[in-house]
């Protein structure tokens, strides 16, 4: 079966963009399509398959189509990243920290590491 | 890289320039005596168990967590370029396992150049991400959720 997640919805560049885009405001399905290069089709499509990861809600209200950005469905994105980056932030902070002070340490001619 | 375009390829990259030459930069990375100095955030201690830097050589460090128990990270060094590239796998107990890192050095004059890209296995991710439930205690992804929303407003 085809995966219907977060990370489904933005494997693909062109759904990326649509998300950027729709984070900003609500736009009609028909925007959405004027602003992309690719076919309308295409775009019905990326947009049906964002629908069904949970990444946005599609309205009808008239006439027109809306589409609308559920921000909550992101959140196990950001976390992925966020997780991970913090934690080789920090590591790499403290290899800095460690690669200053011993190149302190052995410009001022004490050759053997000390403990901090 | 943007968020979503890391989340996407599952690959956490980080860019740093060191302010050392290359060689320091390389020995500090490799050598166990070094490496016992910094992989461990301030207060902790590791203790090396293992480090055969050599292709196909493994590591094995162990952390003390404040409530007495070992948190290991381990793995082996998949690729060695002297000076210039290591790529290694790592496993994290128990948080995350089968990462592989792909470390890039570039000498600059007196300084080094540094990417190191940290590689997700998807399956393993999902499978983690599913015992770990997403939200529990991550505050900084709140609160760009947060702003998100304040964007939408």
């Amino acid at each position: 079966m085809t995966r219907r997640d977060v990370f489904q919805a933005i494997a693909d560049p062109v759904r990326r963009d649509i998300i950027t885009l729709l984070a900003k405001e609500t736009l009609t399905v028909n925007s959405v399509a004027d602003k992309f290069d690719v076919s309308r089709p295409a775009i019905s499509k990326h947009l049906k398959i964002l629908e069904e990861c949970g990444l946005i809600k599609i309205q009808k209200k008239g006439r027109e189509r809306y589409c609308r950005i559920e921000p909550k469905s992101l959140i196990p994105a950001f976390l992925w990243v966020d997780q991970y980056r913090s934690l080789w932030e920090q590591k790499l902070d403290s290899f800095e920290d460690y690669l200053n002070e011993i190149q302190t340490r052995r410009s001022s001619g004490k050759a053997k590491p000390q403990k901090p | 890289m943007s968020t979503l375009e890391e989340a996407a390829n599952r690959t956490l990259t980080i860019e740093r320039t060191f302010n050392a030459p290359i060689a320091l930069v390389w020995e500090v990375w490799t050598q166990g005596t070094h490496i016992a100095q910094w992989w461990a955030p301030k207060g902790m201690k590791v203790d090396i168990l293992e480090q055969d830097f050599t292709v196909g050589g493994k590591w094995k460090y162990s952390m003390r967590m404040p409530d007495g128990s070992p948190f290991i990270s381990e793995g082996t060094y998949l690729e060695i370029v002297e000076q210039e590239k290591i790529v290694t796998t790592a496993d994290f107990k128990p948080m995350t396992q089968g990462v592989e890192l792909h470390i890039l050095f570039n000498e600059d004059g007196n300084k080094t150049g540094f990417t190191f890209h940290c590689i997700h296995a998807s399956e393993e991710y999902c499978r983690q991400q599913e015992k770990m439930g997403f939200y529990n205690g991550w505050g900084s992804a709140f609160d760009r959720l947060a702003n998100l929303l304040d964007s939408q407003k």
